[in-house]
């Protein structure tokens, strides 16, 4: 058997059912009639540029976040440094106070 | 524009086209229409679908044409888009490869023009894998060298070589077996 022959032979060009370039023709001319869109480049920079805008006020707003919450934790410590000063404070009172109680207790005793 | 047509419609290969004088886009189409149909009808072995995919080559045609530089360009062109359409086309059905089971039993030995063989054959390449059966149309079909096939599919030329030897061996494989020869 030779391959090639029989190759060809099976492999041979067919034309196309009836009416095919018809067709083609009419879609073709169908294509053209259609409105083409009109191409603008300047659609594409304005919707790069808003989205570095919202980029941007999406950072900036972030940043104002973040910024107020550092400043929230800094007086929240200020605010517990000040109460352990205070209690601080108290406890130093209430040592002196119990001691010098005690110390009235032993005298009254002693007499 | 119209120039640009009829420069892009006169004859390209000696021999193969018919001899028709195009001067427009419809001449073009008559022109090269069995060899884009037959393409696509030898890839995806389905009519309905061989001409679909005919008639979008030929509809980007029509809106590429500009960029085409001459007759030659036009065929290779052609080729190529035909090609990786079918490509496409037949990725995206992919529902069956077509078998040998298929392919039905030969009713008796080849004979030259063999119908039935003939038949056989053209399933047998359209259940090649992609790649070996573009080779094969592009080589029996529009009768390309191994180099201008690799021009067309955009591959190396030892790609071509050795992708047509190992088609050729499997379709060989395919045949023997179905026919019942004896084992190697």
């Amino acid at each position: 058997m030779n391959w090639e022959q029989e190759l060809r032979a099976a492999l041979r060009r067919h034309e196309p059912p009836a009416g095919f370039a018809e067709r083609v023709l009419e879609r073709a001319a169908t294509e053209s009639a259609a409105p083409v869109r009109r191409r603008r480049p300047w659609l594409r920079w304005c919707a790069v540029a808003a989205s570095l805008a919202l980029l941007a006020a999406g950072g900036y707003q972030y940043r104002e976040r973040r910024l107020r919450g550092e400043e929230a934790r800094d007086q929240l410590l200020e605010a517990l440094r000040v109460t352990e000063a205070k209690l601080e404070l108290v406890r130093k009172r209430l040592n002196r106070t119990s001691g010098a109680a005690h110390l009235e207790t032993r005298q009254e005793s002693r007499i | 524009m119209a120039e640009h047509w009829q420069a892009l419609a006169a004859p390209a290969e000696a021999g193969r086209e018919k001899d028709t004088a195009p001067d427009d886009f419809a001449g073009l189409v008559r022109r090269h229409q069995a060899m884009v149909y037959s393409i696509a009808w030898h890839f995806l072995h389905d009519r309905g679908l061989a001409e679909e995919v005919a008639q979008e080559v030929f509809l980007r045609l029509h809106r590429e044409l500009g960029a085409l530089e001459s007759p030659d360009h036009v065929v290779l062109w052609l080729r190529r888009v035909t090609c990786h359409r079918a490509l496409d086309r037949w990725r995206r059905r992919r529902r069956e490869e077509i078998s040998l089971e298929e392919a039905g039993e030969l009713a008796s030995a080849p004979q030259e023009c063999d119908p039935l063989l003939e038949d056989r054959l053209r399933k047998l390449v359209a259940s090649l894998p992609p790649k070996w059966r573009a080779m094969v149309i592009l080589r029996y079909q529009e009768d390309l060298q191994p180099a201008e096939i690799a021009q067309v599919l955009n591959i190396p030329v030892g790609t071509v070589k050795s992708g047509l030897q190992r088609a050729l061996a499997t379709l060989r494989e395919k045949i023997r077996r179905s026919m019942g020869g004896p084992e190697q």
